[in-house]
Order: structure tokens, then C-alpha cells, then sequence
């Protein structure tokens, strides 16, 4: 399968978010901001690329060798966790104050549930290393699209006056499913 | 100075309305959504959380004197993450063909926030007891969640249900829509909305 | 030593388990290979009933009182939704003897109609020549889903040419 064709697929006709579910627990958490929404997902896009990469080497050097690919859920996890530490602690030592705005995101991230699926779709897909981080992209631009579209609805109608029972996660959950239904118009390009 | 006994009932229950992990704490969803198209796909994966939350609250909670405070989350991920992995190799051999319907959705329990949630606030500060009883709570809340929404979505979605090598078919016209992914979170804001209407959350 | 603790429970209950999941996946190992033969050969049970069956390079040849009545061979296509994996029947005459799809990820209505048995079963006695759609051939796809018919097709076309 083509790069292109990896990386509008992942995007748009097969939306992480919005088509396959994954990467809920953040995206309804975090989505009533804007801002927060859209550093986030930067956030995410970093980590999915960076993790692709990672865990690549480790499927291929460690993993298929050594025949324990039954470990790879454990190894993908921590090699995620561990990279978000890092990140954590380099950021902190050497941009403070970019950290300070910044640095609450990346311990959600760890538990977002599109890094791990990501990696674990490059290793089901076999993608070469060039496809893992363009799949890699694509997942985290996917995640970034879905959330700030979200929250671009949810501040808006924040002003809106709506029954008590519809405020908070009910229209949360309706706007999404309204998003999720226009990004079905996709579905046909491509093939 | 007597110990208060842990009311073992109480941290059962709560899981399953009052501090219902899906429908309350609004944790979990990324499974939720994608394996509530069919309420047999449903119950499997109550089970396999449930196997992993469990395990994952016993070991923990059995060695929260041996934890250091600052490796905590490491050791929680690996402990959790192996549960799910041998989760997986049991229903492999099982039946590959519900391994494969899981899809991605039964390695990503790992991620859970239920779990890791529950493991972190509750379950490696209590005795092995009480987070027994609070994970049982939760499974059963996490099941009550999700075989409801499958239960709406199977009936009108596809006409009826298919449960177990059983089918019982109700609608002639079902509404394919549902079993699409605007489908399930229309019908999860409508079930939210629904229970905030009727009070219980 | 302060600062060893954590590194030690840490590397211990990695090591620990480690074991437990190597010692798991050896014990479950055996049994995950026969549950996955055994629900291949009752696919291909299906196409070919009351067979022998031996499995050369992925390719199922069914034999009847030692003779050989057919093969089947499994095929993975790009669907709409993704991967589908079908399993194609073949007489010894090069002829489509049955088609079953073993999974597939296609629209539930829609495309999944490709997928089910009455669909597959227009392509019983087609020949090579045949396998195309009409008014080429003898194929008809399932009106909008069109994807996911081609990709059955394609896959059934792919059969033929292996073994």
C-alpha cells in the first residue's frame, strides 16, 4: 500500500477517533477547550511518530528474532511509557516554561489508547519502518483533527442554553456522533 | 482503637451505579463503543476486562507493601499489561475467531483507564478484600454499560439479536446506521442523556 | 541504597513476569495451533465434506478413499474495511467448487453481503474465463458495494492461480 495511500486512509476515510473508536478517554476528557485540545493533540502526533519508530526497532531486532512476539504488549507499553518519562524530564530540564503549559498532557498520553493502537496496527499491518511513521503521522493528525473539530462544537455551545439533561457528556457524545457522520462521507474515496 | 470492618457490599455496589466507570466517570470508552455492536461481543469482553481488572487489583493490592511510590506506575503497567497478554494467549486457543472479532480492542485493555485507574486510586492502597469487592463492582458496572448500549444497537442495528449460536430476529427494517460509529455515539449520548433525565447519574 | 529499591522491584517484577507470560505461552502454545487448525479445517469442511485432509505450503488438498477431490486455498484481499480472508474450493478440473469468507471487517448490510454464502454461491462451476463480472463474465457484485464484491473477485481469481 502506497505512503499516500497510508497516510489519507489513517487521516480522514478510517479517523482513529471518529471511525474506529480509539482514543476515547482523552478525547471527551480534554475536548471542552480549544486550546487544551489542540496541544494535545500536538502532543500525541509526537509521541505516536516517535513511538512507531521505536517500537519498530524493537519488533525488529528483538521481538521477531527471539521469536517473542506473544511479548510485544508489554514491551510496546513500556517503551511508551518510558519515552513519555524522557520526554517529560528533557522537556522540564530544557524548555521550563514551554513544560509548564505543556507538560500535564504527557502523562495522559501514555494511557491514550491511539498510541498503543497505532503501534500495534504497524506491527499486525508488517509496515517497513517508513510506513510505521507515516502511519504514525496520520494517526496523530487524525487524533488532533477529530478532538479540535470537537472542541471548535463544544465551546460553541457552551453558550447555547440546553436541557439539563442533554449538558456535559450527553452533547458531547451527539456532536461527536455528528462529526463521525460527515467523516462517512469519506468513505468512498480511495477504495 | 477498633479498626472500622470494610463494608465489602458497599465498595462492591458502587461500581455498578453511583460510580458506574462508564456511564459515571465516563472511563473506558475506547472499547466500549467499538465492541458494543453486538451484545455477544459485549459479554466476551466484560469477561476479558473483568480477567485483567481482577488479576490486575489482586496482585496489587496482595503487594502494595512492597511497591516503591515513585516505580509504582511502571510496575502497575507491566503487571496489567501481562494480564491482558495472557488474556489474550487464553482466548487464542480458545477460539481464534473471537481473538480475531476482538480486534484490537482486547490488547488495549492494557490502556484501560478503568483499570489503570482503579489499580492506582484504590486497589494498591486496600486490602485485598476491598478491591475484590470495588473490581467486581466495576465489572459488573463496565458490564451493565456496555451490554446495554450493545443491546440497543444489535436490536435496531441489525433487526434482532445472536446470541451463542441463537438467533431471535424482532425488526424487518433494522437501521444499519446504528452499527456504524455515529451510531454508537449517538445512542451512547442518548443513553447518558436518558439516565441523567431519570436521575441515576 | 535508597535509590536501589525502586530499580529492584522494578527489574523483579519485570523478570517475574516475564517467566510467568514465557511459562503461559508454552503451555498455551500447542493449543492456540490446533485451535486454529481446527477451525481452518472445518471451513474447508465445509467446501469439501467427509475429506482427508493434508496441508502442503498453505494449501488444503482434500482427499476422499485416497483420491484427491479437490484443494482449497485460503486468499487475504483488501476489502473496503479491510483485510478479508477467503477460501476458495478448486475440483481438480480447475473449476470453483465453493467459496467461504473466514473474516472480514466489511460493512455490516452492505458490503457484508458479499461475504455471505448465498452471494458466494454464484461462483460454484465457474471457470477461469467466467470469473470476471457481467457482461465480461458470469459475476454479479452486490449493488453499492461494489469494493467489496471486486475484492472477492479478485481473490477468488487469485485462488485458482496458486497450487
Amino acid at each position: 500500500m502506497g505512503l499516500l495511500s497510508i497516510f489519507l486512509v489513517t487521516l480522514l476515510i478510517n479517523n482513529i477517533v471518529l471511525t474506529r473508536f480509539i482514543g476515547l478517554c482523552s478525547y471527551f476528557g480534554i475536548s471542552s477547550n480549544l486550546r487544551n485540545s489542540a496541544m494535545m493533540g500536538m502532543a500525541v502526533t509526537f509521541v505516536a511518530v516517535s513511538s512507531s519508530a521505536v517500537t519498530w526497532f524493537i519488533n525488529h531486532f528483538l521481538l521477531t528474532p527471539f521469536g517473542i512476539q506473544y511479548m510485544r504488549i508489554v514491551a510496546f507499553i513500556l517503551v511508551i511509557a518510558s519515552f513519555v518519562q524522557l520526554v517529560e524530564i528533557i522537556m522540564r530540564k530544557t524548555m521550563p516554561r514551554f513544560y509548564s503549559a505543556f507538560g500535564i498532557y504527557l502523562p495522559l498520553i501514555t494511557v491514550n489508547c491511539a498510541i498503543l493502537a497505532v503501534n500495534l496496527i504497524n506491527f499486525e499491518e508488517g509496515y517497513s519502518l517508513p510506513a510505521s511513521l507515516v502511519n504514525g503521522l496520520a494517526t496523530g493528525l487524525g487524533y488532533t483533527l477529530a478532538i479540535v473539530l470537537l472542541a471548535g462544537i463544544r465551546e460553541r455551545l457552551a453558550y447555547e442554553e440546553l436541557p439539563r439533561s442533554l449538558q456535559g457528556a450527553p452533547i458531547a457524545f451527539i456532536a461527536a456522533g455528528l462529526l463521525a457522520l460527515s467523516f462517512q462521507g469519506f468513505a468512498g474515496i480511495g477504495g | 482503637m477498633a479498626e472500622e470492618r470494610p463494608n465489602l457490599r458497599w465498595e462492591a455496589e458502587k461500581g455498578i451505579l453511583r460510580k458506574n466507570p462508564v456511564f459515571v466517570i465516563l472511563l473506558g470508552l475506547c472499547p466500549f463503543l467499538a465492541i458494543s455492536k453486538s451484545v455477544e461481543d459485549a459479554i466476551w469482553m466484560t469477561l476479558a476486562f473483568g480477567f485483567v481488572l481482577l488479576g490486575s487489583c489482586l496482585v496489587t493490592s496482595f503487594s502494595r507493601r512492597w511497591i516503591p511510590k515513585n516505580v509504582r506506575i511502571p510496575i502497575f503497567v507491566v503487571v496489567i499489561s501481562s494480564f491482558v497478554t495472557v488474556t489474550e494467549l487464553i482466548i487464542r486457543a480458545y477460539s481464534p475467531t473471537l481473538r480475531e472479532h476482538l480486534g484490537i480492542f482486547l490488547p488495549l485493555i492494557t490502556v484501560n483507564c478503568i483499570v489503570l485507574g482503579r489499580v492506582e486510586a484504590f486497589s494498591s492502597k486496600r486490602s485485598v478484600l476491598e478491591s475484590l469487592a470495588d473490581a467486581c463492582g466495576m465489572t459488573a458496572g463496565f458490564g451493565l454499560a456496555i451490554v446495554s448500549i450493545s443491546f440497543v444497537r444489535e436490536l435496531l442495528g441489525s433487526g434482532g439479536l445472536s446470541l451463542f449460536g441463537r438467533s431471535l430476529v424482532l425488526l424487518s427494517q433494522p437501521v444499519s446506521g446504528f452499527l456504524l460509529s455515529p451510531g454508537g455515539f449517538l445512542v451512547m449520548g442518548g443513553m447518558l442523556a436518558l439516565l441523567k433525565k431519570l436521575g441515576v447519574i | 541504597m535508597k535509590a536501589f529499591k525502586p530499580v529492584l522491584a522494578l527489574t523483579l517484577t519485570c523478570v517475574i513476569w516475564g517467566l510467568i507470560l514465557g511459562y503461559v505461552h508454552k503451555m498455551t502454545e500447542p493449543r492456540i495451533e490446533e485451535a486454529e487448525r481446527r477451525e481452518r479445517e472445518a471451513k474447508v469442511g465445509e467446501i469439501f465434506p467427509g475429506c482427508q485432509f493434508r496441508e502442503e505450503n498453505g494449501i488444503f488438498y482434500c482427499f476422499r478413499d485416497n483420491q484427491l477431490v479437490g484443494r482449497a486455498v485460503e486468499v487475504e484481499t483488501k476489502g473496503y474495511g479491510g483485510a478479508i480472508k477467503v477460501l476458495v474450493g478448486i475440483n481438480p478440473d480447475n473449476t470453483v467448487r465453493g467459496v467461504r469468507v473466514l473474516s472480514h471487517s466489511e460493512t455490516k448490510g452492505i458490503g457484508s453481503r458479499a461475504t455471505e454464502p448465498s452471494y458466494l454461491s454464484q461462483f460454484e462451476n465457474l471457470g477461469w474465463g467466467d470469473l470476471a463480472f457481467k457482461p465480461q463474465g458470469k459475476v454479479e457484485a452486490v449493488t453499492g458495494a461494489t469494493i467489496t464484491s471486486r475484492a472477492i473477485l479478485e481473490a477468488v481469481r487469485e485462488a485458482l492461480t496458486r497450487g
